[in-house]
This record gives C-alpha cells, sequence and structure tokens, in this order.
C-alpha cells in the first residue's frame, strides 16, 4: 500500500464502517482504486482515527500545546466538586498527544512538550513517562511495549454525570480542542457514574493503573470468597486425640473440648460466601495427608493468640555467604523445611528441625519390601544417606520462585529458562517440567488443596496448571504487562495475580474469566496475600506501598502508610488473621495490626478521618542487620519465621 | 526533578557514535548517519535496560548486574555478552581532563603466565543457613546478630537533646523494654505533660546485666573476665548502661588510685579498651569521665603497691595506647582533643608542681616531692610517644636535657624504687627518640654532639641510633611503639636490672602470685594502627600490703580524696582522712563501718547495694583492709 493512499483507504474504511455505500463508490471510481486493495481494508481503528484526524493537526504540532494548555486551565478553574476527577483525564490525554505528535514526525515538539507538562503529571506516573520518553520515532511506538500498551487499549476514567457534561460544554466551545475531541473518542473510555463527585482522596485512592480505572460493570460479578468446608474434619479427630493422648499428660480432657470447640465453631456454619465444595474438583485426600491434616490441627491447637498486646515473636533465618545469589525461598506449611532458590539455576533445601532429609532407596531395594507393612513408608527411604541440605538442580536460568506444596511431598520451582518444575522431595528428583511460558515465570505457586498450581510469568499471562496434565488448564490473559505474582485463594476457587501494569486481578478457575480488577498501586506488585477468611487480599509493591483489597467489592479497603522505602517482597497473614506482617528489601520487617485494618467501615464513610487512624496500623518495625528480607511464614502456632541473605556493605 | 534533561534521560552523542565507529574500522562516518545511529542504539539500549530492571527486581535486588542485562537480551532473542562475568555491580570510575569528563570501567591487564602458574583460588564458602532471634514477644534483643537498638546518630543526638527521646512514640522503640499494651494506652491518654524528664531507666535484666559484668570484670575469674569483656566489646545494646559503666570506671579508677590496687586499675583500663572496642556505642558523651581516668593511670605517681617490684609500667604503657586510641578516634575540630591531651602531658615534662596533685597517695609524700615523679615523668613521655613521632620531636625532644638530669640524679641517689624508675624512664625514652633523632640527624653520629645537645642521655642516645641505623628492620619502628615484653613467668622486672629487684625475686616466688593479661587483641579495633597483641604479666603478692602498711602504722588507712568517702575496714584503728588540693573545701562526709573480720576466700563483692565494690582479694589468713567507694549514695 503506497504512502498516499492511505488516508484514502482510511476514508474508504470510514464509509464502509458507516455504510455509506453510494458514496464510497464514487470515491473508489474517482481514485480508481482496485477491488484488490478495497477488500483488503483493515486498518486497526486506532491508525484509521489518527490517520483521519491528521488532516485537520498535521501541519500544525502548535495546537496540542495549546489544546493541552487549555484543558488543564479549564480543569483548574472548575469546581472543587469537579475538579479532582477531572484531573484524571489530563495523563491520557497528555500521554496521546505526545504519541500523536511523535507519529507526525515532530519530535522536537513532543520532546518539549514532554518536558515542558511531564512533570507536572502525578508523581507514580513518572516512571511510566521515563519509559515512554525513549520513544522518539514513530517506528519505535510499534515495538515499545508501553507506547502499544497505550495506542491499542482505552484509557479508562470515572467522571461523574455532571463533570461529563462540563466537560462536554467546554469541548464544544472551544475552537481548537478538536484534538482533544478526537483523543478522547479514540483513546480514552469515560465511564459516567452517578453521584457526586469523588474528592482528591477518594479520587487517588483507585488511580495508578496503566490503563486508569476499571469500569464498574467489571467488577459486578459475585466472587464466592468464602471457605469451603473442611471434608475431613469428621474423620480426622478420633486419630488425632489418641495420638495426642500419648503425649499429653492428664489435663488433655478440657483441651479436648476447647479444641472441639475451636476446631468446629467455625466450620459447620456454612458460609454464604464459600462455593460449593465440588464448585472446582479436588482431590481426594491420601492416607498420609490426613496424618499431616491432623498434626496440623493439633499444632494449631497450641496456636498463640495474636494481636496489638502481644505480638508474634520473630526467628531470622540468614543466608550466609550468599550475597546476591539467593533470590527466592519457601518454607513448607509445618515449617520444617526451607527451600531456597539460587541465581546460578540451584534449588537448596535445608531442613530446620534435627530431622534429615534423606532420599528414597533405588527401585531394585524398593522391590524387596514388604508392602503391606505398616511403616512401608519408613522402609522405603534410605537409612544411610542423611544430609541437612540437598541440592536440587536441572535449572538452567535463575530460580525465581520455589514453593512447596502442602503435603510437602513435592516442590515447584519455576525460573528464567521458561519452565516450571516439579520436584520429588523423597528421590530429590525431577518429576515434570511444564513448558508453556514462553518466557520467564516469575512466580509459581500451589493451590490450598495441593493438585493444582498457576503460574504467571513474563508474557503476560498467567496459567493454572493439574500437576498430572503437561498442558495448562486455563490461562488467563487479560494484563497489559507482566504478571508478576500469583497467589491461590483459600478455597482454591480462584487466583489473584498481580502486574506491573500496577493492577491486581481475580480470575475464576473454573470459568477461566476475569472476575475482578483493582486499581490503586503506584507501583508494581511484588506480592500478595490472601486473608485467612478469604475475604481481603493484601498486596505489596516496589515502592514498598502497600493496600488492602476487599474481594467482596474490588475495591481497595485500606492503603497502608508507605513505611517501606524499597520494594516489599514477602508477605505473610498470622494463622489467626489478626497480624499481618510484611518484608522488604528495607531491611525491616514490619508488623500490622489486621483487625483495625479491617474494622474500618467502607473506605468511603471514614476517608476523612482515616489519615490519623493509619498510624495505629503499624504496630511495629524491626530492622535486620543489612540482611534483606525475602520470605516470612507463620508457623502453625503463629511464630512468624523470616528469611534474608547477609549482605556485607563492600 | 528540577533538571528536565535529567527527568527524562539523555542520549548518546554523535561523538561517542564516531568513536565507536572508528574503534571497529569505519573512519569516515557521516554527521547524519551517526544521528541515526546515536538515536536508535540509546532507544535500543534503553529498552534493554528497562527489561533489565525487571530481572533485577524478580532476583530481589536494588542493583543492576550484567546477568540482567543478559537476560533482558536473551528474552528479546538477542545474543548474550560473553566475558562480561561480574559478581558485583561494575564500579565505574571517573575521570576529567581538559574539559572533557568521562566514565569508565576500569580494566587491568592480566598477565595469563601469572594466572597459571598461581595457587587456585580458594573455593567460595557454602550458603549456609543461621537462625537467631530477631524478636521476642515484640522486644527485639540485642544480640550481635541485630542491629543496634539506638544508631550512633540517634545517641548522638539524644546526647544533645534528651528530650528528644520522650517525643518518640514509645511503641516505636524497641530498645530492649518490653511495651506491654496497657502501658502503651497510658502513655496514648496521658494528655498533660507537666514536665518532662529524660530519664533513664534500666530493667531488671539490664540491671542483672549490669551486675554480673561489672563483678565479672573486676573479679578473680580470668575466664569470667574474659567473656564479660567480650560482652562490653561487641553486644550492641549497651548504651543504656553506658553512663552506669562509666561512672564505674571513674569512680572505680578513683577508689584504686588511693588503694594503689594494681590489678583493678588494669582490670578496669581493659574496661576502657572494651568500651573503646564496641561499634554501636556513642562515646563521645562519656569522654569527661573516660578520659581522667585513663589518663590518672598513665601518670599517676604511684599505682601500686611495691613500685618497686610490680610492674605498673604495664599499666602505664596500655593506657597511653588507649589514650592514643581515644584521641584518635574522637578528636574532632571542635573539641580538640588531642591537643588537650598533648598539652596535659607536656605540662607534666614541663611543670614539675602540676600533675602530681590529684592523686598523690599521702600528704607526706607530697612536701617531699617538688619535682615531678619519675613514674609520672615515665607516663607522660609514653603518653607522648604513643601520639606519633611528630609530638616526641616537639614535646619531648627539647626535654631531654632536663629529663637526663633526672635520670642521671635518681641513677646515682639511693632508693630501689627510683633508681628502678629512672633505669625505666632512661630505657624508655632512648626507645621513643632513637627513631626520631634518627629522622633528624645525618649520619655521622658522634658521641660528643649528642652529648653536648641532649645532655646526659646522648652517649646512650648515640648507641641507640647507630643501633637503629645499622638494623635495617627497624625503620618502620616509627618511635611509636612501645615494646614491653615479658615471657610468662618473668617478674616485673624494669629492662635494666638492679640489685634490689633480685633480692626481690625469691620473696615472691614464696607469695601466692596472680597473673594478669592484658591482651589488646579485639576483634575489630576502630583504631587502626593498634599495635600488635602483646602480654603483659604482671605478679601481684597477697601479701605484701601488711609490709607496706607497717611502715605507716598497722592498721592506719590514710584517704587522700576530695569525694566524700564511706570506709569500711576491718581491723582498722583510725582513718585518716585528707581533703584534696584545695582547702578548706566542702565538708566531707566520712563513715567508719566496722565490719566483721571475713574469711571470704573468694573475690566476692560485700555490698548491698548493686554497686561496684572494690576489694582486694582476701588471698592471705587476715584479709587486707576494704575500702568501699559508696560516694554515690551520700
Amino acid at each position: 500500500m503506497s504512502e498516499k493512499s492511505t488516508p484514502l483507504l482510511a476514508v474508504l474504511q470510514l464509509l464502509r464502517k458507516y455504510n455509506l455505500k453510494s458514496t464510497e463508490d464514487i470515491l473508489r471510481k474517482e481514485a480508481s482504486l482496485g477491488d484488490v486493495e478495497c477488500e483488503s481494508l483493515d486498518l486497526p481503528e486506532v491508525e484509521l482515527a489518527s490517520i483521519l484526524t491528521a488532516h485537520h493537526t498535521e501541519s500544525d504540532p502548535f495546537t496540542y500545546e495549546l489544546a493541552y494548555d487549555g484543558l488543564k486551565k479549564f480543569i483548574e478553574n472548575s469546581l472543587d466538586l469537579y475538579k479532582y476527577e477531572l484531573s484524571t483525564l489530563l495523563y491520557p490525554v497528555f500521554v496521546h498527544m505526545y504519541l500523536l505528535l511523535i507519529l507526525y514526525d515532530h519530535v522536537e515538539h513532543a520532546v518539549s512538550f514532554l518536558e515542558k507538562f511531564g512533570i507536572e503529571q502525578e508523581d507514580y506516573y513518572q516512571e511510566d513517562l521515563k519509559k515512554l520518553s525513549i520513544v522518539k520515532h514513530k517506528d519505535q511506538i510499534k515495538g515499545n511495549e508501553l507506547a502499544e500498551i497505550y495506542s491499542t487499549n482505552k484509557f479508562t476514567v470515572q467522571l461523574s454525570r455532571d463533570a461529563s457534561s462540563q466537560l462536554k460544554r467546554y469541548l464544544h466551545e472551544q475552537k481548537n480542542s478538536s484534538v482533544i475531541i478526537n483523543i478522547i473518542n479514540n483513546h480514552i473510555q469515560i465511564e459516567v457514574h452517578d453521584g457526586p463527585g469523588r474528592t482528591q482522596a477518594q479520587v487517588r485512592a483507585t488511580a495508578g493503573g496503566v490503563l486508569g480505572e476499571p469500569m464498574k460493570s467489571e467488577n459486578r460479578t459475585k466472587v464466592y470468597y468464602g471457605l469451603l468446608k473442611e471434608p475431613d474434619i469428621q474423620v480426622l479427630p478420633a486419630p488425632v486425640e489418641d495420638e495426642e493422648e500419648v503425649e499429653e499428660t492428664p489435663d488433655k480432657p478440657k483441651k479436648k473440648k476447647a479444641k472441639k470447640d475451636n476446631l468446629f465453631m467455625k466450620k459447620p456454619k456454612s458460609d454464604p460466601n464459600a462455593p460449593p465444595n465440588d464448585r472446582i474438583p479436588l482431590p481426594d485426600l491420601k492416607e498420609i495427608d490426613k496424618v499431616e491434616k491432623g498434626k496440623a490441627l493439633r499444632e494449631a491447637s497450641k496456636r498463640v493468640q495474636l494481636g496489638p498486646d502481644s505480638l508474634p515473636s520473630i526467628c531470622f533465618y540468614t543466608l550466609l555467604n550468599s550475597g546476591h545469589t539467593a533470590i527466592s525461598c519457601d518454607i513448607c506449611d509445618d515449617s520444617t523445611l526451607l527451600a531456597v532458590g539460587f541465581n546460578n539455576s540451584n534449588i537448596k533445601v535445608w531442613t530446620l528441625t534435627p530431622i534429615k532429609l534423606r532420599g528414597m532407596k533405588s527401585a531394585e531395594k524398593l522391590q524387596d519390601i514388604d508392602r503391606e507393612a505398616g511403616d512401608v513408608l519408613v522402609r522405603m527411604m534410605e537409612e544411610k544417606d542423611r544430609d541437612t541440605c540437598r541440592n536440587l538442580f536441572g535449572h538452567s536460568g535463575p530460580v525465581y520462585k520455589v514453593a512447596f506444596d502442602p503435603f510437602k511431598t513435592m516442590l515447584l520451582s519455576c525460573s528464567e529458562d521458561t519452565t516450571v518444575r516439579l520436584w520429588s522431595l523423597q528421590c530429590w528428583t525431577c518429576l515434570v517440567v511444564y513448558r508453556g511460558h514462553v518466557w520467564p515465570v516469575w512466580d509459581v505457586r500451589w493451590s490450598p488443596h495441593g493438585h493444582y498450581f498457576a503460574s504467571s510469568g513474563h508474557d503476560r499471562t498467567a496459567r493454572l496448571w493439574a500437576t498430572d496434565h503437561h498442558l495448562p488448564l486455563r490461562i488467563f490473559i487479560g494484563h497489559y504487562s507482566d504478571v508478576d505474582c500469583i497467589q491461590f485463594h483459600p478455597n482454591s476457587n480462584y487466583i489473584a495475580t498481580g502486574s506491573s501494569d500496577r493492577t491486581v486481578r481475580l480470575w475464576d478457575c473454573l470459568t477461566g474469566s476475569q472476575v475482578r480488577i483493582m486499581t490503586g498501586h503506584k507501583s508494581t506488585i511484588f506480592t500478595l496475600a490472601f486473608s485467612v477468611c478469604g475475604r481481603w487480599i493484601a498486596s505489596g509493591g516496589s515502592g514498598g506501598d502497600m493496600m488492602v483489597w476487599d474481594l467482596s467489592t474490588g475495591g481497595p479497603a485500606a492503603s497502608l502508610p508507605p513505611a517501606h522505602t524499597a520494594p516489599i517482597h514477602a508477605l505473610a497473614f498470622s494463622r489467626d488473621g489478626t497480624v499481618l506482617s510484611s518484608g522488604s528489601l528495607d531491611c525491616t520487617i514490619k508488623l500490622w495490626d489486621f483487625t483495625a485494618i479491617t474494622d474500618e467501615s467502607p473506605i468511603e464513610e471514614t476517608l476523612n478521618n482515616l489519615i490519623p487512624k493509619e498510624d495505629k496500623y503499624l504496630l511495629q518495625s524491626f530492622a535486620t542487620k543489612s540482611s534483606p528480607v525475602k520470605g516470612l511464614h507463620f508457623t502453625r502456632r503463629n511464630l512468624l519465621l523470616a528469611v534474608g541473605t547477609y549482605e556485607s556493605s563492600a | 526533578m528540577g533538571d528536565s534533561e535529567l527527568a527524562y534521560g539523555s542520549s548518546l552523542t554523535l561523538d561517542s557514535m564516531k568513536v565507536i565507529a572508528e574503534s571497529v574500522g569505519i573512519a569516515t562516518l557521516g554527521d547524519d548517519a551517526a544521528k541515526e545511529l546515536a538515536d536508535d542504539v540509546t532507544y535500543r539500549l534503553k529498552v534493554i535496560v528497562q527489561d533489565a530492571m525487571k530481572f533485577m527486581h524478580h532476583s530481589k535486588r536494588q542493583k543492576l548486574s550484567i546477568t540482567d542485562i543478559d537476560h533482558a537480551l536473551k528474552i528479546k532473542n538477542n545474543e548474550c555478552q560473553y566475558g562480561f562475568i561480574q559478581p558485583d555491580s561494575l564500579p565505574f570510575r571517573f575521570a576529567s581532563g581538559g574539559g572533557r569528563e568521562l566514565h569508565f570501567i576500569e580494566e587491568k591487564e592480566i598477565d595469563l603466565s601469572e594466572i597459571l602458574s598461581a595457587p587456585p583460588p580458594k573455593v567460595p564458602l557454602d550458603v549456609s543457613v543461621r537462625a537467631h532471634w530477631l524478636s521476642v514477644d515484640g522486644v527485639q534483643p540485642t544480640v550481635p546478630e541485630n542491629p543496634p537498638p539506638l544508631s550512633k546518630e540517634a545517641q548522638k543526638l539524644e546526647s544533645v537533646d534528651p528530650i528528644s527521646k520522650l517525643s518518640k512514640p514509645s511503641n516505636k522503640d524497641s530498645a530492649g523494654k518490653p511495651i506491654c499494651g496497657k502501658a502503651a494506652r497510658l502513655k496514648a491518654s496521658e494528655s498533660v505533660h507537666v514536665k518532662q524528664l529524660a530519664t533513664h531507666e534500666l530493667s531488671v535484666e539490664q540491671q542483672l546485666y549490669y551486675k554480673e559484668i561489672t563483678e565479672a570484670c573486676v573479679g578473680s575469674d580470668e575466664t569470667r573476665r574474659a567473656e564479660a569483656l567480650q560482652s562490653l566489646a561487641c553486644d550492641p545494646g549497651l548504651h543504656e548502661m553506658l553512663p552506669r559503666m562509666c561512672t564505674f570506671i571513674s569512680e572505680g579508677v578513683k577508689v584504686n588510685v588511693v588503694q594503689n590496687n594494681l590489678a583493678l586499675l588494669i582490670y578496669l583500663m581493659r574496661m576502657v579498651k572494651a568500651l573503646l572496642d564496641n561499634q554501636s556505642l556513642y562515646l563521645e558523651k562519656y569522654l569527661h569521665e573516660l578520659i581522667p581516668s585513663v589518663s590518672t593511670c598513665i601518670v599517676s605517681r604511684q599505682l601500686c603497691l611495691r613500685p618497686e617490684m610490680d610492674n605498673h609500667w604495664a599499666l602505664r604503657d596500655f593506657a597511653a595506647r588507649l589514650m592514643a586510641q581515644i584521641c584518635k578516634t574522637f578528636n574532632t575540630s571542635t573539641n580538640n582533643l588531642q591537643t588537650r591531651v598533648t598539652r596535659l602531658f607536656a605540662k607534666a615534662l614541663q611543670c614539675p608542681s602540676q600533675t602530681n596533685n590529684e592523686t598523690g597517695p599521702s600528704m607526706a609524700s607530697m612536701k617531699e616531692s617538688e619535682k615531678t615523679p619519675l613514674a609520672s615523668l615515665y607516663g607522660a613521655v609514653q603518653g607522648l610517644a604513643e601520639l606519633g613521632p611528630e609530638v616526641v620531636k616537639v614535646f619531648i625532644l627539647p626535654r631531654v636535657r632536663w629529663l637526663g638530669e633526672r635520670v642521671e640524679g635518681a641513677l646515682s641517689g639511693i632508693g630501689g624504687a627510683d633508681r628502678l624508675a629512672a633505669g625505666n624512664l632512661k630505657h624508655q625514652l632512648l626507645k621513643v627518640l632513637a627513631p626520631v633523632v634518627r629522622q633528624l640527624r645525618q649520619p655521622p653520629d658522634q658521641p660528643e654532639d649528642y652529648k653536648r645537645d641532649f645532655g646526659y642521655l646522648g652517649p646512650s642516645l648515640q648507641q641507640a641510633v647507630s643501633k637503629i641505623r645499622s638494623s635495617p628492620s627497624c625503620s618502620t619502628a616509627g618511635g611509636a611503639v612501645a615494646v614491653v615484653t615479658c615471657t610468662p613467668p618473668l617478674l616485673p622486672t624494669a629492662p635494666s636490672p638492679s640489685p634490689s629487684n633480685i633480692s626481690h625475686t625469691t620473696k615472691t616466688e614464696t607469695v601466692t602470685t596472680r597473673n594478669l593479661v592484658i591482651a589488646s587483641s579485639t576483634p575489630q579495633s576502630p583504631a587502626p594502627s593498634t599495635p600488635p597483641p602483646q602480654k603483659f604479666v604482671i605478679v601481684a603478692s597477697q601479701q605484701k600490703p601488711t609490709q607496706i602498711q607497717s611502715s605507716s602504722g598497722t592498721g592506719h588507712i590514710v584517704v587522700h580524696s576530695s569525694q566524700p568517702t564511706i570506709v569500711r575496714s576491718q581491723n582498722v584503728q583510725s582513718v585518716v582522712v585528707t581533703s584534696g588540693p584545695a582547702p578548706g573545701g566542702a565538708a566531707q562526709k566520712v563513715m567508719v563501718v566496722g565490719v566483721q573480720p571475713q574469711h571470704n576466700q573468694g573475690q566476692a563483692p560485700v555490698s548491698v547495694v548493686a554497686k561496684p565494690v572494690f576489694a582486694r582479694g582476701g588471698g592471705g589468713p587476715q584479709p587486707p583492709p576494704e575500702l568501699d567507694d559508696l560516694s554515690h549514695l551520700a
């Protein structure tokens, strides 16, 4: 297609779009265009619009600056009621003006435009502007990640009805506003909501996403955030208490009752928000898993109640001589094993208890074992080789995440080499290599019920897998940028993802669709944690900011004061859900009063007195000795375990 | 953000493009081509760096490394940069000149044959896990694995503005005291602060710790003392106890100088050493207590009961080294510490009546000595010598003639102690001066010239200098390090043996001896030029005190102090208390507490309050008198 005929083709396409047949025919005749060219009319909407608008403004790059300045003045002078909502419009208009200037080869104007108005944009957009500022040629728009996101998607802005009518009136009155009208038509989705205009704080609470706020309709679906009924609870108490009787001293009758109360208080009341147990098929528990669950329950009965007055003890595991090489870690549910993934593709597993790590016997020897024997599991294991640390070799790139399965028989790891690997902790070998991600895999997590796991990566997708399938069961697509972290909901029905596009999304495992999109983070999200009750999700970002979201509404429940000064890479809820702990690269661990955070009534009502209360959220901060915190884990008894690497100043 | 160019990035210049083009053999690159290239390369580089940032973040780092760039290249389907492996971030060097600025990476030329012949590098240490308590029930224990609860800056701020401590919210302050919710709530509900007082409460644990440490430091158990000193030198959470520690030391020195208790003075100086070595303490606040104590131990007229026998020289040397360390660490332009300390020592060399008035053991000896005692001179010389050869040159060298006269007079006179002291002083002077003189004078060393210039010490100095000149290895000594080396069973004899000394040798073998070891080897010393570890072995006898007392009448204690004092005695008939040099001072409280004689073999302090008791070890059947300083109660 020649350069000159492109505008003509665009006009033709426009005529066809509006079904103006006769005009189209006349134009075709006049321009003597062949059928072939006309058939292949499939210019993207965006390009079409930009080609057509070009005829107004192509010749005059100064209109952009004038128009933007005019819009800014109009917003500044409008009533406070509308001001803050309208100001969210400025950033997308600014970005698209810049891209249009680049598109029409007014590079120098574009640069001066960016330098003049770029500084005025919100601080959380500065990072993006820096990324965008490297685009200085129209050919570069195509390949650039961020520029493509902007030019192929619509930026969503929420305005109240009054504010949007004010805007309309302004745009009609102004002569040189056609540029803005075009941009708004092509690149901005204005969602009008009834009700008063929002305040500055309200606007700020949800602003920050790469493409603005989510549409209200996107968060309407009901989310079953309740917990599943524990299926094995009726089976289990008997064997559990049998074991307990062996260990415990005479005062156990009381304890037994208390424990029963504890365990049955929550469960029999079926949660109205809980999904049906068979909503997604869950694996049956094996006998050995039941024993493990029993242990967990017994431990849970000895749990310490935490609160502002009783803070947890923290045991810090320092990885010595690791420097920058240790990059991921996980502690298994019963806190007996520690796995660390390294920069050099290696994975190390340490035992944290005196029980040594044992391998399984070789196949020939296994055949000799009496399979009916009661202690067959013990006999399977090698007696001789016992270690406190074992290596797992197989990856060919940095291991970005390691994860123990709930029953501590398997380990998952994901790496820069685009694979996810499943390892056996009995024979200490790799069992499966899951290929599917095309680019580095950033995160992988087990379902709390085992069997399923989810991974996310640089290819902007999150995937749901089952251990017995080599292909993913679901692929969740929607993020505009890398999916940096992933987390399973405690009821295994949902997956939450956090991304570089500064949104947290919730996906339904059953349907594969997105059910929540939550904006408000001002930086890349690196870690997510579901509350114990399943209703809240906490997220931590690269700027050291933390937010807590309410899954029932999809809105932010609280934005915690920015206490950390470096990226947060670890979040953990205490087992009773009262304390949230966060660990960051600034070498601190902070404890937050989660009861206070969620006690706040929804954000709209308490917004005015929210700011002074924020101080109360932070319970305490513990500094480590130049050891960035890379992992946090609450034991079943509510002892906090933290993992970090000692980085000497040299 | 103010600079717009910084805000939105820079780009490669045309010049660099041309230089790079030349380096690959393209001699003439047009301006247009260079500009196109520069723009494109800039863009591509920035995209790669942006992608590399993602890898950096997911590696949980905050510094970009070469591997990140490699991975970013890899996802763009580009070949990695081979051969640029560097575990840490690249250190950029900066150079400028001729109006040009240049950032570059230092690349050293490597000799391959050297690498091949070199022994293989050590295998790097394997990663290991180490666990410690970061917090116990919400309180951060002050163990070395945790950062110090109060940073030095905070301690400094507190010393400047004590109220700042109060304004801090208490629940953020995790410095060793458990803060229960109740107290926090009380604090929150309290709205009226009548008067704010900066309190220094110690928790029960801290009180116990203080008691244990002080007892161990001055006790008889050498292993416990080592542990206690180690704790003082390494534990991060001591700042709250620091005022008490310093008072303990300064009071202890005051009392034990009076008592002439050499052993305890040495223990106290070792405590000072340990505190100096502790990295987490802000000691500036307490220098006013420490410096007088240390200088007392350097220049005091008498530090031990038998000056002719005990090796108090070692204590003087050790304290002088401490003083040098203090000066090096804490000297600032505002406090002029080194100048003041130097002046103090220099005065001792110049004005005979200045330094001996504070700590003289008795009235009688004070009247006798119009001149500075030789021991004090020795201390002053040693103190100055530790401060460096320049100080020696300016302050000691001009006084050599006068010092020589003193030495000469004492050596020719009678009295074993004086002769010993003079010998020591002479030896010390020679050792200190020789390297300095060697630097100052030209090789032909004529004894006559030396005699003319330096008086009595001239010939010996000449010998020492020529000896140094002949042995090349000594050229680095610099005259600042005093070396008094004794092998363990050796007696505290001065380098120049005297007949009186030998006569005592046989005696000391019969009495119970105790070995003290002053070791200056600590893991981390803030002063970089701490001399190599030396051992001083001091033999102190337990029965000796009675002999001394016989001279001044049995059972009489003469206390000379300007401090209110309580004297506890067991078999003492009378107590004489004299006031300090300023006559007619404030009224003094004197208490005489009679205590039943105890046959207490151990060293346990007898005291009802958790305050140090400086007790001499009761080795013999008749314990020597005890003198307890309880002045803080008065």
